[in-house]
């Protein structure tokens, strides 16, 4: 089978702009993606470089937008991404340096981010003498987040990395989550695992889009696993001040009118006696204000009295 | 057609002219609306899933009572809604929430009631034909950006669930097609507005705002149209903040699906309440006027 490789091109360290390179390469029907740019390494052109290990999908190293999509190139057959047309494009995945071509920063993109997240075990010392079982209820979902390939396909797909590179990402909130529900560390261990997660640019600042859900390879629901993160850290106390600040007026609103009163938010967000930061909330005011914007008098609504009772009596079971 | 409309707080509160809109063209459309007046907000993403799924299983409730299906014109209101209601169908927590929390007030929810966004109403329910044959004002030569946001979008599973409903991927560029005007379309479409992370990274949000606002500006757009009053509140409402910190002039309008639709069905901008928008629709209503 005839097929046409176009091959994103790039060597940042040597300067330079991208391009692509085109290829004509004969392949068996049942050929991956991969088995091609080997060919092309092989036969055609030695200065190409991609990523690959285990050829069997399960190291993660190959990843690469193939036709728009990022996808493992060694479990990836020809056949399904030549559907449309004979031509397959292949360009590094997003939202990470490149170092050359397809090969991407994986120090900066994952084991950085990795690392900020203390991904080893810190069990108590009144647990190490003795064998500690713990019921595989508990552990189920915690295993499963064990077998993330760490291949950065939901960070990939990610809304705030194009904008913020910093942020520590979905890949790096599994492996958060991975030992903040672990039953071993819950407990005071668990206080200090959530403050870890908590840090700057980790879960506060994901945008709950659900991107990462569609795009692990593991179907591990990252955004999911983010957002039960946020509900056990609402049950200890968030750590942000800000966002925490932010929650309470949340709840505090719905609790005594029914509803989002969005004026009180926005102020008691900012902090009622963070005089600076209120001004700064000035000008948007008065541009709502112009245009006839501003929300008006917060009234109570019917059924008020009921939703505060739920409400309440939800609370008392966190 | 009757709905238990669920209008969300953003549009009694920070988008009133979303609730204007929304309830005119759906009287054009002849869709009956009730509104929901004694229920609370969903939560928005912001309450903990523990407390905000007892008094949303509460407004579905109240929805199975009334016999209707709920309608709503967030896209944020319809994301928690849908997931709340994917989580309430499992019969062993729906119960325990019934048990706890709905009885006192003689409630229970039988994991009945269908929620839809205005804009799934509009092809699931209402039909193309019929929407054809509605519009007076066709927008010809009006260029606008579908701006879809998170929440109609994702989860996959929960609001895109079946085959059958496969079109909500495609609803906004169908619409602004069939009101006769021309899509731009952005490469973040889909993508999140940066409202959720205001609080958290200002600059991050604000960031997003500039990203999607200024390329639908580049790629020609005259208006954005966004199904969330949430994405409105940022794309719109902080506009001005986002232009500062980029130091580069965007000016795009952003205007809300049903502003859009009643501008097509022959409403004014005034009725549509654009004057209330923080970038002034100008370059909108000029178009539109010419079309008339
Ligand atoms: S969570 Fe999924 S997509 Fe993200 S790094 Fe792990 S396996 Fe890859
Ligand atoms: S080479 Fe290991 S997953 Fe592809």
């Amino acid at each position: 089978m005839e097929v046409t490789y176009k091959v994103h091109r790039e060597d940042s360290q040597n300067g330079g702009e991208s391009s692509f390179s085109t290829y004509q390469v004969d392949l068996p029907e049942d050929a991956t993606v991969l088995d091609g740019l080997q060919k092309i390494r092989d036969e055609q052109d030695d200065t190409l470089a991609f990523r690959a290990s285990c050829c069997q999908g399960t190291c993660g190293e190959c990843a690469v937008r193939i036709n728009y999509k990022a996808q493992f190139t060694c479990t990836t057959r020809i056949a399904d991404v030549t559907k449309k047309g004979p031509e397959i494009l292949c360009a590094p995945v997003r939202n990470i340096p490149v170092i050359k071509d397809l090969v991407f920063d994986m120090d900066r993109f994952t084991w950085d981010k990795m690392a900020a997240m203390k991904p080893w075990m810190e069990p108590d010392d009144e647990f190490a003498p003795t064998e500690n079982l713990v019921p595989e209820s508990e552990m189920a979902e915690v295993r499963k987040t064990m077998t993330c390939y760490q291949c950065g396909l939901c960070d990939e797909g990610c809304a705030v990395l194009p904008v913020d590179f910093d942020f520590l990402g979905p890949g790096a909130m599994v492996k958060g989550y991975r030992f903040v529900m672990d039953p071993r560390e819950t407990g005071p261990r668990q206080e200090e695992r959530l403050a870890v997660v908590e840090q700057p640019k980790g879960l506060w600042d994901c945008v709950h889009c659900y991107e990462a859900n569609g795009k692990c390879a593991r179907g591990l629901e990252p955004s999911s696993k983010i957002m039960e993160m946020r509900d056990v850290s609402f049950k200890h106390g968030i750590k942000n001040e800000k966002v925490a600040r932010h929650h309470n007026s949340f709840i505090n609103s719905v609790k005594q009118t029914g509803w989002l009163d969005e004026r009180k938010l926005v102020m008691e967000t900012e902090g009622l006696t963070n005089i600076g930061g209120l001004m700064k909330l000035l000008p948007t005011a008065v541009r709502a204000m112009t245009r006839g914007k501003m929300p008006g008098r917060h009234e109570k609504r019917p059924g008020a009295d009921q939703i505060k009772r739920i409400i309440e009596k939800a609370e008392e079971s966190k | 057609m009757k709905y238990a409309f669920y209008p969300g707080c953003v549009a009694k509160g920070g988008c009133p002219e979303l609730y204007t809109a929304a309830v005119k063209v759906a009287e054009k459309l002849d869709i009956e609306l009730e509104e929901m007046a004694d229920v609370a907000c969903t939560g928005a993403g912001c309450m903990p899933t523990q407390l905000s799924d007892p008094i949303n299983a509460r407004t579905f409730a109240k929805a199975e009572q009334m016999g209707l299906p709920i309608m709503t014109i967030c896209s944020t209101c319809q994301g928690v809604f849908s997931q709340a209601n994917h989580r309430l169908q499992d019969t062993d927590y729906r119960e325990e929430i019934n048990r706890e929390y709905l009885a006192e007030e003689g409630l229970s929810y039988q994991g009945t009631t269908e929620v839809k966004h205005m804009l799934w109403v509009l092809f699931e329910d209402l039909g193309v034909e019929k929407l054809k044959s509605l519009i007076q004002r066709p927008l010809d030569g009006l260029k606008v950006s579908p701006f879809y946001g998170c929440f109609l979008r994702r989860p996959g599973p929960i609001m895109v669930p079946t085959k059958e409903v496969g079109g909500r991927r495609g609803y906004l560029e169908d619409l602004t097609r069939l009101l006769g005007a021309e899509n731009v379309d952005i490469s973040g479409k889909t993508k999140c507005c940066g409202f959720p992370v205001l609080t958290a990274n200002e600059e991050s949000s604000l960031g997003m705002v500039a990203k999607h606002a200024g390329e639908s500006k580049q790629n020609g757009a005259d208006c954005m149209v966004t199904p969330c009053p949430l994405c409105h509140l940022n794309l719109d409402g902080n506009q001005p903040r986002a232009e500062s910190l980029k130091g580069e002039k965007i000016n795009l309008p952003i205007v809300h699906l049903p502003q859009l639709l009643g501008l097509a069905l022959g409403f004014d901008a005034d009725e549509m309440q654009l004057g209330k928008h923080i970038v002034s629709t100008k370059a909108v209503n000029d178009k539109v006027d010419m079309l008339t």
